[in-house]
């Protein structure tokens, strides 16, 4: 085990932070679905994955800019979204079962991703894969600093809008206690598709950055859960800008761990972080 | 425990570990191996999962931890591989245990959490596993491993082999689900709380299912080894194990001993339609499907719908059939007047509340104390702190002599203490007659499983629910659940019994045939502490009264003298109408 | 100006409420009261919208509510002071109040309904800012009532508010319905303090097994023997 140089242990937290923001745009839409709707999202993987499936098809076989996907995949996921809440209001999903049904739904879409994509590895190759920003000797890819940028803003953006707004603070409300916000007044049936909508949009958001920045193959899916799963429960649910900064705490640790010892080390970061949490720190709404 | 049923399946599994001497292809040798593989992974999940609730998402970790056991100490260390096995066994029973010692002491980690949390130990275990000398990451190979002789090829031998694990894990399954173990564990399952109230050990309890389960799990990993000959970290911390399980026994049945057994050689048998490489990803989407629709629409599996169908719903009777048995109470000699229960300077807070401030009383021998104050003036917490459902935050509770505060729930139980819940939380997944029995087996010096079903019927007899005994509680009204409450209470025959406003809702008429019976009760022997709001079913019983207001003793003695002194006016009725 | 008919509402097979009826002219102050297990609860929590009955009729100046979604119960004028608060704890207590001023109708007046919900209960001006859930029971009961006055509602139902609070702070609470209902909002008035809620409400209903028992003139109900005996068994 060598020590790294400085230069390298710098590039690293870099990519650390890149990480990060993925881990927060990923972790966004899931936890506002659990600690405002109860719902334990699973399937928020397999949308990511499918958006970033579709993004690559519309981009390599389509010729669509990349970014420009966007404007198809975010409305029609945010309609898909709203379906599924509907279905698990009228099912009376509980918290737990939610988990177990939703985890049934992403073994589905992986495999509907396998049967059309295949197993083979997939690269969105595009000219934002090749601009690379540098500055002080570090080195920047362009998605991934997108990436990076879209996180915080839609995190910060969301954030804004619960603290200030009538609508964020009747969402508040109606997670603490949804019939006490309706003697209020607040629909809280229509307001729990709109995030649900919205929640699933976000995935799609996320897949289109998934897609400019990673190797796409669909059994990755699941290797994706545990590391989201921390951030969301280090940063809080329901709030969103906890994912963002979780994200990035743990991608930075993950990095370094990388850079220290070796690659294959690194899933260890994140899921000794969860368990570790679980144990002290239990995630309560 | 039937010993027919037992015979059965020893029996069975006799009959097909004939199969390699049948002279069929190889094929079917390795299709029925798969079978009771996913039988043994299936059923073993289901012990601690099914059987308690605790939705583990990774028996991944401890089949991986079986498997990778037996693939470095045969692979790579050249031991004998009968050898391995319970070195698998122990590997994956030692994992499951420490994880379960520190897990299940933090109350809040149930449900999703414990989920999530052993999803997360799989990971850490494949990337410790992938980065140290036991794989390194090119994978082991067992090829060379030495298998015992004990069919007519090596793969009839490693066949016969899951056979025997699978007649293990079906045997151990049936034994624990007909023994004290397994009620405990379905009382766990449906109220983790109230079963620890009412005697249950559920910290060893669950401790024994997770070990148990795990050991069975290595045991699958370490024959499942030389099955494939070959093991890499990928393939076997794949999310095929985790799923497959939730997945067969949730189908099949989680409640049931065989459930699991069931899902798995149906879901197994199914696969086989699907072979070919592509098949195989339509297969899983299958699976997902089925898992999807059998939560939604099948909660129970399908041995539960069996189950349903089954059980006769009871008619409905009109007036309830009058108790004409009186059950063995305790016997004891009549009210001695020495203190049974000492309770000192008792503190408990929740957020912002103080909900007991400083109590200190008296429960004598023989004696029915009546236990009264305004809403929210703390006595059912104090129910609740003395019967060891709450942890007191300062103070003693001295019960015949000895302390009890700051003890496990279930050893409040086990000195002779009952309660009854003001809202009746009956385990809405047994039957009225479980629901008694279950006391009678864990409440006081407990006894058998078997005597326990005997004498619960004369219980729910004397409580009038005779014709219901085989009902599940849902389909009780709320008078027939109070009385429910009533009958587990007293089948733990308990020296002191509390009760919590079991009056409330009943017309006039029943409250004096109440009376009479908690008059009964006491005469057997049991002090009775009382908690009431109808004053003159309080001023009828009671030999002595406690007044709690604010979480505060105000005042104390007879029925008379206590309802006249001003505070306790006040504290009901108002300053001005004192 | 409410007419409630024929209320029937059950939990599952179980009737908690069967055949009620009742009246609140406007701008009066009505007690219910009964034992433990009455429906005293059940009855508030379907006025307000939060059950749905089995049958009967809610009639609000005219509007049957009964059948109308949870969320519309507010607009229609009614508001809740739930029994043990039911704060939006997370939230502090400037977001609650605003909640509860979400409608149309009483987000235009929000500032001068704040105004007149801290000169009723000064004590909350310096905690505009705090978390509801770390105040203490008394200034809890007080953010409820303030949350319910911001819907501006013509009736207000108050389940149980001196429920586990001090004497004192009891007394505080009281004055303050008291001027609520002085300024003209009718309120439905649910209380085990009996003594308490006979001295404010004009008339008042008794409450048993889901039915009314009794029902009257405030004054002239205290003075039955029948209620003395009911709370304190003795005489």
């Amino acid at each position: 085990m060598t020590f790294p140089s400085l230069g390298l242990l710098s590039q690293s937290v870099l990519s650390g932070l890149f990480l990060g923001g993925m881990y927060g745009l990923i972790g966004l839409g899931l936890g506002l679905s659990w600690g405002l709707l109860g719902q334990i999202n699973l399937t928020h993987f397999g949308f990511v994955f499918l958006s970033a499936y579709l993004c690559y098809h519309l981009t390599m076989v389509w010729g669509v800019d990349p970014l420009l996907t966007l404007g198809l995949l975010v409305p029609a996921f945010f309609a898909v979204g709203v379906v599924m809440q509907w279905a698990l209001a009228r099912f009376r999903v509980s918290t737990f079962n939610s988990l177990l049904v939703t985890f049934g739904l992403t073994v589905m879409i992986e495999a509907l991703i396998q049967k059309i994509w295949t197993a083979d590895f997939r690269k969105l190759q595009t000219g934002y894969g090749e601009e690379k920003f540098s500055f002080l000797g570090l080195y920047a890819p362009l998605p991934e600093l997108l990436t990076l940028t879209v996180s915080a803003a839609a995190a910060g953006g969301i954030w804004l809008l619960m603290r200030y707004t009538d609508l964020g603070k009747a969402m508040r409300a109606m997670a603490e206690d949804a019939p006490i916000a309706a003697a209020f007044g607040v629909n809280a049936r229509a307001l729990a598709l709109l995030l649900s909508g919205s929640c699933v949009a976000l995935a799609a958001i996320a897949g289109v950055f998934f897609a400019l920045s990673f190797t796409l193959t669909p059994t990755q899916i699941f290797s994706w859960v545990g590391v989201v799963f921390a951030a969301v429960m280090m940063g809080g649910l329901g709030n969103p800008l906890g994912p963002l900064l979780a994200g990035l705490v743990i991608g930075v640790s993950e990095a370094l761990a990388m850079a220290v010892f070796s690659p294959s080390w690194a899933p260890i970061v994140s899921f000794s972080l969860l368990i570790v949490l679980l144990l002290f720190r239990p995630a309560h709404r | 425990m039937k010993p027919r049923i037992a015979i059965s399946i020893l029996a069975v599994g006799a009959g097909l570990a004939t199969v390699p001497w049948l002279g069929l292809p190889a094929f079917y040798e390795s299709f029925l191996y798969l079978l009771c593989h996913w039988i043994v992974l299936a059923i073993s999940w289901n012990i601690l999962s099914g059987y308690t609730g605790y939705f583990s998402f990774g028996h991944g970790a401890f089949f991986g931890a079986g498997l990778y056991a037996t693939a470095f100490l045969a692979g790579k260390q050249d031991w004998p591989f009968l050898a391995t096995l319970p070195a698998a066994a122990l590997a994956a029973a030692l994992l499951g245990t420490a994880l379960g010692a520190v897990v299940f002491r933090v109350a809040s980690v149930r449900g999703e959490l414990f989920a999530l949390l052993t999803l997360a130990v799989t990971f850490v275990l494949a990337t410790i596993i992938l980065n140290t000398p036991i794989d390194g990451g090119p994978g082991v190979y067992l090829i060379g491993v030495q298998l015992p002789r004990l069919g007519p090829s090596a793969n009839a031998s490693i066949y016969l082999m899951g056979l025997a694990a699978a007649v293990a894990a079906v045997l151990l399954a049936y034994l624990i689900h007909a023994a004290k173990l397994g009620a405990g564990l379905f009382a766990i399952h449906d109220d983790e709380d109230v079963a620890e109230v009412m005697g249950v050990p559920t910290y060893r309890f669950k401790l024994w299912a997770l070990a148990l389960s795990c050991a069975l799990a290595g045991i699958a990993g370490g024959i499942h080894a030389v099955f494939v000959s070959y093991v890499t970290v990928a393939e076997t911390f794949s999310i095929a194990v985790p799923l497959g399980v939730v997945l067969m026994s949730i189908l099949g049945g989680s409640r049931h001993w065989l459930g699991p057994a069931v899902g798995a050689i149906a879901v197994t048998g199914l696969q086989y339609f699907f072979t070919s490489g592509e098949a195989a990803v339509t297969g899983r989407a299958l699976f997902g499907l089925v898992l999807v629709l059998a939560i939604l629409f099948l909660p129970g599996g399908l041995l539960g719908l069996l189950e349903r169908l089954r059980r006769k719903t009871p008619s409905p009777v009109a007036a309830d059939a009058k108790p004409a048995v009186q059950p063995a109470l305790a016997p004891s000699p009549a009210a001695s007047g020495t203190p049974l229960l000492q309770v000192e300077g008792l503190f408990k807070s929740f957020i912002g509340v103080r909900a007991l401030e400083d109590v200190t009383l008296e429960v004598r021998k023989g004696e029915i104390l009546g236990l009264v104050g305004p809403n929210g003036s703390g006595k059912s917490t104090f129910i609740n702190v003395v019967s060891g459902h709450y942890r007191a935050d300062a103070g003693r509770i001295r019960f015949e002599g000895r302390d009890l505060a700051g003890a496990d729930g279930h050893r409040f139980a086990r000195a002779g203490i009952a309660r009854t819940y003001q809202i009746p939380r009956p385990f809405a997944q047994m039957s009225v007659i479980e629901n008694v029995a279950l006391a009678r087996m864990f409440g006081g010096v407990g006894c058998s499983r078997a005597e326990a079903l005997a004498e619960a019927a004369e219980f729910v007899a004397f409580a009038g629910l005779g014709p219901h005994a085989q009902a599940r509680p849902d389909a009780l009204n709320l008078h027939q659940r109070k009385f429910l409450e009533l009958a587990r209470a007293l089948a733990a025959r308990p020296k002191l019994l509390m009760l919590d406003e079991v009056l409330s809702g009943l017309t006039p008429a029943e409250i004096d045939e109440a009376i009479a019976m908690i008059r009964r009760i006491r005469d057997r022997g049991t002090t009775i502490v009382f908690v009431e709001h109808i004053m003159r079913a309080v001023v009828a019983l009671v030999d002595r009264v406690v007044v709690l207001n604010h979480g505060a003793l105000i005042a104390e003695g007879s029925a008379a003298e206590v309802m006249r002194e001003p505070a306790v006016r006040a504290a009901y009725l108002g300053t001005t109408h004192a | 100006m409410l007419e409630v008919r024929g209320l029937r509402v059950s939990y599952g097979a179980a009737p908690a409420l069967s055949d009620l009826d009742l009246d609140v002219g406007a701008g009066e102050l009505v007690g219910v009261v009964g034992p433990n297990g009455a429906g005293k609860t059940t009855l508030i929590n379907t006025l307000a919208g939060l059950i749905a009955p089995a049958s009967g009729r809610i009639g609000l100046n005219g509007t049957d509510l009964a059948r109308l979604p949870s969320h519309a119960f507010c607009a229609a004028g009614v508001a809740i002071v739930p029994e043990s608060r039911r704060l939006f704890s997370a939230m502090t207590v400037r977001e609650n109040l605003e909640l509860g001023s979400y409608l149309p109708r009483a987000k235009a007046e929000r500032a001068r309904s704040l105004e007149s919900v801290i000169a009723l209960f000064p004590a909350l001006a310096s905690r505009l800012g705090t978390r509801a859930g770390s105040l203490s029971g008394g200034q809890q009961q007080m953010v409820a009532i303030g949350r319910a006055l911001m819907a501006r509602p013509s009736l207000l139902l108050l389940d149980e508010p001196s429920l586990g609070l001090a004497p004192a702070v009891v007394e505080t609470m009281f004055a303050a319905v008291r001027r609520i209902n002085a300024a003209g909002v009718a309120i439905l008035l649910v209380e085990q303090n009996i003594g308490m809620a006979m001295e404010l409400a004009s008339r008042a209903y008794v409450l048993e097994e889901g039915r009314v028992v009794l029902q009257g003139q405030a004054a002239e109900l205290m003075g039955r023997p029948e209620i003395r005996k009911a709370y304190l068994g003795l005489e």
